[in-house]
């Protein structure tokens, strides 16, 4: 064997000592993070799809009786259901389109050649580091119909302020306010570095072609915001789908379940009535509807962007 | 600005007119809804500190006319807030740790490591995205509790350290950083290890940073999941602990006011010194989506 030959030997067997050490070591970084994930949420997923087609005895579980579908032949007969099921839908319809218009609106106007912005956006942004219950005890209290001061002013234009959280009609309502005062701040901080990052050459441009601002906000920051206003458009309606603590501790789904959403009627369903067979297939159920509307969300997205 | 000025005027102070409408406009709005955004707050300190006869009156009491504390000793000597900051703190202090060791591990691996199935194992992860918490509710419950782990600051920190959020901002990070520095240090005859720790590590320190100030934050304020594995009043988080002490007693608002108070301090005076950063992190997520 030639000299040259044995480096080459050498090198070929150092290269395949990388490539087996290269994989022992990614494996090996992987794996904390892997353990964690498969034990503590790909287990309970599919835990919970097998759980979903059993009568859950909550005394021996063991003992649980293997029911097929029944768990979710009863939701779509459960009357109870459908009005959570209305009960979220009314909250995203309210919710989502609000935040994030207001959102955009507020970081446009912060953006502009303004003074205060660092205290604007201070101020925008601080009840969304605030816990759910922090946020729902101070609404509650301001939406009081004996001494809350929000009906105190209203009471100077209406003869009759609703009743807030007592009322089947503005319940709802309600709730979103407070909801929109407590994270407004998250679609306004990422909105706003979007605008940010789009080139002010642009409007330069846009400015000696004699674009009015309309025109300019059509054709420039709106297509240039897009990615982001996609972003946060699909981040609230998952959050607003899945409302549950302010609807929980503000109104505990009254009056009359007008507000109980579906995590607080799967919620009660599990934790207060022991039902875990039938909370796993609401559960199941609409994570599925979840996935088939994410990806529509994302295939109208991504389209979008591909124009 | 009567209506001949404006007529009179000329063309150009007509349009610097309108320009500084708009402008005025504009103040308005933004520092008007800055107004209405600050009015909460002044609420809930202003109710905290009022003596009962102005919490019930049908007139606002914006300033309370004499200020009392009562309701802040009342609070402290009934609810053991202490315990609750403090296991709040431990829960989301251990979150975070957990979190960014080994979301850091494993972006590193996926971004720089060749094995085989990594890119099944990056897609799983990236697909788990979409699980909603009310999917695993009920089975991480039974898990929890076949663990023994029910009432255990254990029952939050680990479920929390499996979100893969953490994951997805570090592999967007490690792909910016470029592959010669880290074959520059295999020739130099550095283990995988010590890459991580001399290298990566020192030079992911801003996005760990921002990772470990979002995880904090979000673990802190968790509701929901807290509130059903913890289930004794000495084992609450803050957020679980307040709802209780709040509602558990007769009516009283000064008393759930100075409770929401205190809850809401500590995180506060985080955000207030650190809000540069805060802000950054949540910016991140968008940018990175």
């Amino acid at each position: 064997m030639s000299t040259i030959e044995k480096v080459r030997a050498a090198q070929s067997s150092l290269v395949e000592r990388n490539i087996s050490r290269e994989t022992r070591d990614g494996i090996l970084f992987a794996l904390p993070y892997l353990a964690l994930f498969s034990v503590f949420l790909l287990y309970p997923l599919f835990k919970g799809l097998y759980m979903s087609f059993l009568d859950w005895n909550s005394f021996q579980p063991s003992q649980s009786t293997f029911i097929w579908f029944e768990n979710y032949i009863r939701m779509f007969q459960d009357p109870m259901f459908w009005s959570s099921l209305r009960a979220t839908v009314v909250f995203v319809v309210l919710t989502v389109p609000t935040l994030v218009v207001l959102g955009l609106a507020l970081a446009l106007g912060v953006n502009r050649q303004i003074k205060g912005k660092r205290l604007l956006r201070l101020i925008y942004f601080s009840p969304y580091v605030l816990t759910v219950s922090i946020v729902s005890l101070i609404w509650r209290e301001l939406y009081s119909p004996d001494y809350g001061p929000l009906n105190y002013y209203l009471g100077f234009f209406l003869q009759d302020p609703p009743a807030w959280l007592n009322s089947f009609t503005w319940a709802m309502p309600a709730v979103a306010l407070a909801t929109i005062w407590w994270t407004v701040g998250f679609n306004f901080v990422i909105l706003l570095a979007a605008r940010q990052g789009v080139s002010p050459r642009l409007y330069e441009a846009a400015r000696i072609d004699g674009a009015s601002s309309w025109r300019a906000f059509k054709d420039i920051t709106l297509p240039q915001m897009r990615p982001a206003i996609v972003f946060v458009t699909i981040v609230q309606f998952i959050t607003s789908f899945q409302v549950f603590g302010q609807v929980f501790i503000m109104t505990e789904g009254g009056p009359g379940n007008s507000t109980q959403s579906l995590v607080m009627y799967l919620y009660r369903i599990a934790f207060a009535e022991g039902q875990f067979g039938y909370a796993s297939a609401i559960g199941y159920f609409l994570f599925l509807v979840l996935v088939v509307i994410s990806i529509i969300n994302f295939k109208v997205a991504g389209d979008s962007t591909n124009e | 600005m009567s209506d001949a000025n404006r007529t009179a005027g000329l063309r150009t102070g007509r349009l610097i007119d309108r320009r500084q409408l708009k402008r005025l406009g504009v103040y308005v709005a933004l520092y008007g809804t800055a107004l209405l955004f600050l009015a909460p707050y002044a609420w809930m300190i202003s109710t905290s500190l009022k003596p009962e006869s102005e919490v019930f009156s049908l007139v606002p009491h914006w300033i309370p006319s004499e200020v009392t504390v009562k309701w802040y000793a009342q609070v402290l000597a009934e609810a053991p807030i202490f315990q609750w900051l403090i296991n709040t703190t431990l829960i989301a202090t251990a979150t975070t740790v957990i979190v960014v060791i080994v979301d850091s591990m494993i972006a590193f691996s996926l971004t720089k490591f060749d094995w085989p199935g990594r890119k099944a194992v990056f897609a799983l992860i990236m697909a788990s995205f979409m699980v909603p918490i009310y999917v695993n509710m009920v089975p991480l419950y039974t898990l929890i509790s076949d663990l023994g782990l029910l009432n255990s600051p254990l029952a939050v920190i680990l479920p929390f350290s499996a979100f893969p959020l953490g994951v997805f901002l570090f592999v967007q990070f490690f792909d910016g950083l470029p592959d010669e520095v880290i074959e520059a240090a295999l020739i130099d005859g550095f283990s995988s290890f010590q890459i991580y720790t001399r290298i990566v590590l020192p030079l992911m320190k801003p996005a760990m940073a921002s990772l470990s100030l979002f995880t904090f934050v979000y673990t802190w304020n968790q509701f929901l999941w807290p509130l059903i594995v913890l289930q004794g009043s000495e084992t609450f988080t803050l957020p679980v602990g307040v709802v209780t002490a709040a509602t558990a007693r007769t009516f009283q608002p000064g008393l759930e006011m100075a409770a929401t108070f205190l809850a809401a301090l500590p995180l506060f005076l985080v955000f207030l010194v650190l809000q540069e950063q805060i802000v950054k992190a949540v910016q991140m997520q968008g940018t990175t989506g």
